[in-house]
């Protein structure tokens, strides 16, 4: 099951990575040999094997309906990279995206 | 006052003295934060120092009766933090570019329990870059460097802890362990560094790499002093889901010991210093009269590749919240797509963009079942080996790595590599048991790490049980003047 | 244009009435300053971890049993993944294969009156995301906007239908019946101007003699309609533009698509996305969760009376079908009528009044059954005045709107303004007398057998007597007059 870079481009995109054409290579290389190194898994007979869901075998606990305190505005937007009237600014939504570039 | 400087004191030791009135916190501070100054520009353990914090803290403990210092296990006591727990004081950073200037509005619930205890937090250590490596080469900001040899790494992901105890710099540190990033780097630096039960220690704070496997955990320079902190870090928190809440500790006789030795964990590929030393140590448990069980863990071998498909699945979906909108740092872009996309670009490393893509694909449609699900039903076959094991056993001990610290630069380029490093520790952490790392001594001039396991929940037993072991191991010479 | 069978599907996004979030104690309330409710737990910081909110599962469950649902015991949450604005952790925590609720139903009616059982496939629950503010007209030439997370981590549950619905009515109808449901179980504002309750319509067209999977089928999806009557329109207007499309010998293109309510059209939304592709993986963070089966059934024993067994309820005691679905569907008149006939025993009496002025009454002053001004004992002693023969219905209407301007009551209003109907023949004889007398062509015309003739006289007594004359009364009297002083003179 060998990446191309077609698929490593559409993955990049799922993940909001932009790879540069220098960055391809080495990555499909490196991705490549660790899903070859991986596919040693398909040998194994794991039929009727649950897997491991959840690491703690314990139930969700359950939390009272009790309003706690919240941040001040200034303390929820203090780390934003571009705030305005009390809100996180972002850049214009549609469309784009670095390919374009 | 004390003849030796009160840096190279452990922290139980630090603690009975300002209890007793003998030092004061500050000139505990003060002592640590100028062993600091003179050593870590070779070391490069910290990422942040936070000297004026340290001593402000340690002037209002100063303040404190006897009893006030007595209730509080860690008052007096300097403790560093691995930079992928989050502190409201200080920045936090998990060694990656893309948190910025990041200050957390919150502290870590490991933190908040410091606090209380009265550790005296002096800065933040160095990681690879959320976690993801086996050496701190992979931090985007700063080298770190095993005081036992400048050349050589002090392993990872929490080298900067490792190597912050090993040199001396603080008695105690936090460190956080997802397929060995506690035990590797305290087994590469010569100390003690436990990974407790999965839901043992509170998760909520920890900047998550793989949810399912990530644990906080003690490093230390004894046996005593993991316990110390371990004891104080943990237990039941309301605000993280899966920590456990019931469950008891599980207890263990008092020995004789039947201790698992796996056939898998003694093959080939182990340095001849690690096979002598781990022999040599297991030879003094026969000798303390316990009785060695060679035992398989058949699915040993599926580790490595179960961890590298389910970690960077759970860091992929982890890391998506860095995308430039609430904190952290923002490459601008005309639109969003763009903005995200350079963000990303620019703020993560090469390694970490490597396990986003690989988890991104492994979680993708089409290639759930094969990878994700897949490993998920392999991962139930570890913990079946373990299960089935600790009917037979009551602890089971390997070396820690199979290897010692490696030089710098030597594993850049092949990932498979550095990812076979961790073939002994992983398991634990797919298997959700508590491991434990301690020196089995010194092989070369470079350390040797011993790895106990024990059943999940079986923690203190843990601790009790290396304890036993200590004093019969040769002691160790800490590294004094770590010079460039 | 029949060659094509209508399939819609309903994904219903229901805000929880909690006072928390789902996931973190920020408040969920509707509105406020933006970001004043948030907390490293909503705003997705480094770090933080889920906790279930239990009155959210409380409310989830309560949904799901009144939706006819089973309910699992052990049901988990997963990450659904993608990127967005209003989208902190760039996951939103959801349930994917093991969700709280699923093979319930709606039954609906339409206007043949036949019931039609509309699937739910599933009731789950998840977190809302934010809210973005647009710099500029609309989301295509913005040049930026704002994001506002007080809404991010709200409790939802997304109610999701079988393909069932055959046309836009059918949809119309659901949705109807699922509010109404959900109504009476207080879970939910169900506002959908404010967003708490919206809706995502699933249209697809079925060629004749299509034998493959609906889910085969391409798929149009219009997003979040704010109104039942939008979806409708929405719903109507894109039957018409796929019907059109393949007339034309073109191929519908499974999309999103955006509705507008000024043209009624619907609007592609997104154009160059890659295909959805969400990754969900079970969310780590949270452990199953688990439900007591005693509880569950606990909680199906102690659900309210429900649109079904109150609609079978009030047609049983002879309020006609239209009647009582009318109050059905607002719990609000519901309830006022079961107060109201709890102290009047002429329950007719009570929903024509309900249903006919006190209804215009309360519309023309936007105020609802809730909280109008005259509450059921009012209105309740008002019927009671028509019963006792003291005012008319004429005069009671008057009375009526006199107590919703004054809030008096309706024997307050009758003594103040000196309004009670006159009883006494006496009184209306001698104005009886003068009307026939000033009316003699009128009285012939209803000698010689047109009945609205009388009609005409009673209409002129009771404007002399300013409506107070008992109009069966006036009726008798004038019928008499009529047979004792003209009718013997025919002959």
């Amino acid at each position: 099951m060998e990446l191309s870079d077609r698929e490593i481009l559409h993955v990049a995109r799922l993940a909001r990575l932009r790879l540069t054409a220098d960055e391809l290579q080495p990555l499909r290389q490196d991705l490549n040999r660790v899903l070859d190194y991986v596919s040693q898994l398909q040998r194994l007979d794991l039929d009727g094997v649950e897997p491991t869901l959840h690491a703690a075998n314990d139930q969700a606990p359950l939390r009272e309906d009790v309003e706690a305190a919240s941040l001040s505005v200034a303390e929820a937007t203090k780390n934003g990279p571009k705030v305005a009237q009390h809100m996180f600014l972002v850049p214009r939504i549609m469309e784009g995206g670095s390919d374009g570039e | 006052m004390a003849s030796k400087p009160l840096w190279t004191y452990e922290a139980h030791t630090l603690h009975d003295l300002f209890c007793e009135g003998a030092v004061s916190a500050e000139e505990i501070v003060t002592s640590h934060l100028a062993r600091i100054r003179a050593v870590d520009a070779s070391v490069g353990a910290f990422l942040y120092v936070d000297e004026a914090g340290a001593v402000a803290e340690a002037r209002r403990q100063d303040q404190w009766s006897a009893a006030e210092r007595r209730e509080r296990p860690l008052s007096g006591v300097p403790v560093a933090v691995k930079d992928n727990i989050v502190t409201q004081g200080m920045p936090t950073t998990a060694g990656s570019k893309i948190l910025g200037e990041f200050v957390s509005p919150y502290d870590a619930t490991v933190v908040v329990k410091l606090k209380q205890a009265g550790a005296v937090i002096i800065g933040k250590t160095n990681l690879d870059e959320f976690a993801m490596g086996s050496s701190t080469e992979h931090s985007a900001l700063a080298e770190t460097r095993n005081p036992w040899d400048l050349s050589r790494v002090p392993g990872g992901s929490s080298g900067g802890s490792a190597a912050a105890v090993a040199a001396q710099l603080v008695p105690l540190a936090l460190g956080s362990d997802t397929g060995g990033s506690i035990r590797q780097p305290s087994s590469y630096c010569g100390i003690v560094g436990m990974k407790p039960t999965y839901g043992r220690v509170s998760r909520y704070g920890l900047i998550a790499f793989a949810s399912s496997l990530d644990q906080i955990g003690p490093m230390a320079r004894s046996i005593r002093d993991a316990r110390l902190l371990y004891h104080v870090i943990q237990g039941a928190d309301r605000h993280d889901s899966t920590a456990l809440s019931s469950a008891g500790d599980r207890t263990v006789s008092g020995g004789p010991w039947r201790i698992g030795v796996p056939r898998e964990y003694f093959g080939e590929g182990m340095d001849a210093g690690v096979r002598r030393l781990t022999e040599a140590a297991l030879e003094r448990l026969r000798g303390m009269g316990h009785a060695l069980v060679e035992i398989s863990l058949p699915h040993t071998s599926y580790a490595i590749a179960t961890y590298y498909l389910i970690a960077p699945a759970e860091a992929s979906s982890n890391l998506s919240r860095f995308d430039g909108v609430r904190y952290g740092m923002r490459a601008e872009g005309r639109d969003l797509l763009t903005m995200y996309e350079k963000t990303r670009d620019e703020g993560f490393g090469a390694e970490v963009k490597r396990r986003i893509l690989l988890g991104t694909h492994a979680l993708s449609a089409g290639y759930y079942d094969a990878y994700y699900l897949t490993a998920q039903k392999v991962r139930t076959l570890i913990r079946q080996d373990f299960d089935k094991a600790f009917q037979e056993v009551d602890f089971i001990v390997t070396p820690t790595t199979p290897d010692v610290a490696f030089r710098r630069g030597e594993r850049d380029d092949d990932p498979i590599k550095m990812y076979l490093g961790d073939v002994y520790t992983v398991t634990a952490n797919l298997a959700g048991i508590p491991g434990l790392s301690m020196p089995a001594g010194v092989a070369d001039g470079l350390p040797v790490g011993l790895q106990w396991l024990a059943p999940g929940l079986a923690d203190t037993a843990l601790f009790d049980a290396a304890a036993t072991l200590e004093p019969q191991m040769e002691p160790m010479v800490w590294p004094m003047g770590v010079e460039a | 244009m029949s060659q094509y069978q209508v399939i819609i599907g309903l994904e219903v996004h229901v805000e929880l009435k909690t006072a928390t979030k789902l996931f973190c104690g920020c408040s969920a309330a509707f509105g406020g300053d933006p970001n004043t409710h948030t907390c490293p737990v909503c705003l997705g910081m480094p770090g933080v971890l889920p906790v279930i909110n239990q009155e959210a599962i409380r409310l989830a469950v309560r949904s799901a049993l009144a939706l006819n649902c089973t309910v699992r015991a052990v049901s988990k949450f997963d990450r659904k993944q993608y990127f967005y604005p209003d989208l902190p952790k760039a996951y939103q925590i959801s349930q994917y294969d093991q969700p709280l609720g699923e093979y319930g139903w709606v039954t609906i009616r339409g206007a043949d009156d036949a019931a039609k059982k509309i699937g739910v496939r599933r009731v789950h629950v998840e977190e809302d995301a934010g809210k973005l503010n647009h710099l500029g007209q609309r989301l295509g030439d913005a040049t930026g906007s704002l994001v506002d997370l007080n809404r991010a981590g709200v409790p939802l549950i997304e109610i999701v239908s079988e393909p069932d619905l055959r046309s836009a009515e059918e949809a119309r109808l659901y949705l109807t019946e699922l509010r109404a449901v959900l109504s009476y179980l207080d879970v939910s504002d169900l506002r959908m101007e404010e967003g708490s309750m919206r809706c995502d319509a699933n249209v697809s067209l079925r060629p004749e003699g299509f034998a493959g999977s609906l889910e085969d089928l391409p798929r149009v999806e219009i997003k979040n309609v704010n109104s039942i009557r939008n979806v409708q329109r929405g719903i109507e207007y894109e039957v018409i533009r796929q019907t059109e499309l393949l007339a034309a010998g073109e191929r519908i293109v499974k999309e999103t698509r955006g509705f507008d309510d000024a043209t009624g059209k619907t609007y592609s939304q997104r154009s160059k996305e890659e295909a959805n592709d969400y990754r969900y993986f079970p969310e780590p963070d949270l452990p199953p969760l688990v439900l007591d089966p005693q509880w569950i059934a606990d909680m199906k024993r102690g659900l309210p009376a429900l649109p079904d067994a109150i609609r079978a309820d009030l047609v049983g005691r002879g309020i006609p079908e239209k009647d009582a679905e009318v109050l059905v569907l607002d719990r609000e008149a519901y309830e006022y009528w079961r107060e109201a006939t709890a102290l009047f025993q002429d329950e007719r009496l009570v929903t024509n009044w309900m249903l006919s002025d006190l209804s215009r009454l309360i519309n023309a002053r936007g105020e609802s059954f809730a909280n109008s001004g005259v509450r059921p004992e009012g209105l309740v002693e008002l019927l009671g005045l028509i019963q006792a023969g003291t005012l008319s219905g004429r005069m009671a209407k008057e009375v009526l709107e006199a107590m919703f301007e004054s809030g008096q009551t309706a024997s307050q209003v009758v003594k103040d303004k000196g309004l009670s109907q006159i009883t006494d023949a006496g009184a209306i004889q001698s104005i009886v007398d003068q009307v026939l007398h000033d009316n003699p062509a009128v009285v012939q015309d209803f000698l010689s057998g047109k009945e609205k003739a009388l009609a005409f006289m009673v209409g002129q007594v009771m404007k002399q007597t300013r409506g107070q004359a008992k109009p069966d009364l006036v009726n008798q009297l004038l019928r008499d007059s009529i047979q004792k002083n003209y009718a013997a003179s025919q002959d």
